[in-house]
């Protein structure tokens, strides 16, 4: 009775979100091209620090700024993006982190593009709740107006993922906003989103597809065409001593997504000794 | 859609969320709870008997003097262990079958697995 009622309310919640998905009224949000990542639940371990490159290439893009993943004045258009990520796992359940992000414009040189800075956590054990969930707060700084039209904004990610056998399914929904200075820092919020299907096939060699998409704000609304939504086909695993990857490439699904890009992601975790001790039993937050 | 319809599948997600969040009671006796120890690189008991049907907390003790990972990509569990603690990985109800296990940062160190029955 209770596991068919549950079932009943994930049918529920898929059906909505297939309909906000395609409501034109209802505009996805920001997509980052720096991070073409979803998050999972689990955070890094208390102690443990990761280091890693997220590169994304646009191989068919546009040829103006603005459009596509190309947030500023360069185009789109055979732009490398490159984030540098350092986490660190501040206690069992809440880690940080910061990028540096860099570009690669296409006869432009190489670029400063901008930093962030993040927070993130999960919420109870693994498993005591139906879906596992967890938080993500970070501010972003962007190179304006080469890669942005805005410098600063937040982003806030609720995270929520489940598995079911060999099968993990991930949902980044994603609020942002302009924030402190700026034109539009009194602007409303956009929403996005990423998600994630995975299957566990080899620990060094598995597949998944990713969906990210957005631009747009939750009051006034995008056109479908003017939105973006992309889905990568990936490759991900293991291979041990600390070491993961995910490749894939990505193809546009809407006239003003960039039509094929190819994302590489590559990440080396050590342990180098905790400053915090470890949670209290019972504690379901840090 | 209409502003009406927005706000019903609003209402909807949020009822289906609230529905899905509820925390599960589990009586404890119906927990099984297994024990590993890794020291001298290697985990002892390497196979782990563990009943179909139950959650599982599974206490992994780190008696070594360098970090590890416990890792499971069957069960898609990772968790690293710092020297002379001791972790707490839970597991769902599992179905029948054999479940890996090993230490991610060490690949020479021998593979287990929880064989459920």
């Amino acid at each position: 009775m209770a596991s068919s009622a549950r079932l009943a309310s994930w049918r529920v919640t898929v059906l909505v979100l297939v309909i906000l998905a395609f409501d034109r009224s209802f505009a996805m949000g920001q997509v980052d091209p720096w991070e073409f990542e979803v998050y999972p639940y689990a955070t890094h371990e208390r102690g443990l620090v990761e280091y890693e490159t997220l590169n994304s290439y646009v191989v068919q893009g546009h040829h103006q700024g603005g459009e596509g993943t190309a947030a500023g004045t360069f185009p789109s258009q055979g732009m490398w993006y490159n984030s540098l990520e350092f986490t660190y796992g501040l206690t069992d359940r809440i880690e940080v982190g910061g990028y540096l992000l860099t570009g690669w414009p296409d006869g432009h040189g190489f670029w400063f593009s901008g930093a962030k800075y993040r927070m993130r956590g999960r919420l109870f054990d693994e498993d005591v709740l139906p879906v596992n969930l967890g938080w993500y707060m970070e501010l972003e700084y962007h190179k304006t107006p080469q890669f942005d039209d805005d410098a600063l904004e937040l982003e806030l990610r609720p995270i929520l993922e489940k598995d079911f056998g060999w099968w993990s399914v991930i949902l980044n929904p994603i609020f942002e906003k302009p924030m402190f200075v700026g034109p539009d820092k009194n602007r409303t919020l956009e929403f996005g989103y990423a998600m994630g299907v995975y299957y566990r096939f080899l620990p060094r060699f598995s597949p998944g597809v990713e969906f990210y998409g957005g631009s747009g704000f939750i009051t006034s609304f995008d056109p479908l065409p003017q939105q973006q939504h992309y889905v990568f086909v990936v490759a991900w695993g293991h291979l041990g001593y600390g070491i993961e990857y995910n490749i894939g490439p990505g193809f546009g699904l809407t006239p003003n997504s960039d039509h094929v890009l190819l994302k590489f992601n590559l990440e080396l975790e050590r342990f180098i000794g905790a400053l915090l001790g470890p949670s209290p039993a019972g504690a379901w937050f840090y | 859609m209409s502003t009406h319809g927005k706000i019903a599948a609003w209402a909807l997600a949020l009822y289906a969320c609230a529905w899905a969040l509820c925390p599960r009671l589990v009586a404890a006796d119906s927990v099984a709870t297994v024990e590993l120890v890794y020291t001298n690189r290697r985990f002892t008991p390497q196979k782990v008997a563990v009943p179909a049907g139950k959650p599982v907390v599974v206490r992994v003790r780190n008696l070594s003097s360098e970090a590890i990972e416990f890792e499971s990509f069957s069960l898609n569990r990772e968790k690293v262990v710092p020297p002379g603690e001791t972790i707490t990985v839970k597991l769902p109800p599992l179905t029948a079958g054999t479940y890996d296990f090993y230490d991610d940062f060490h690949q020479d160190v021998p593979q287990g697995s929880f064989e459920v029955r």
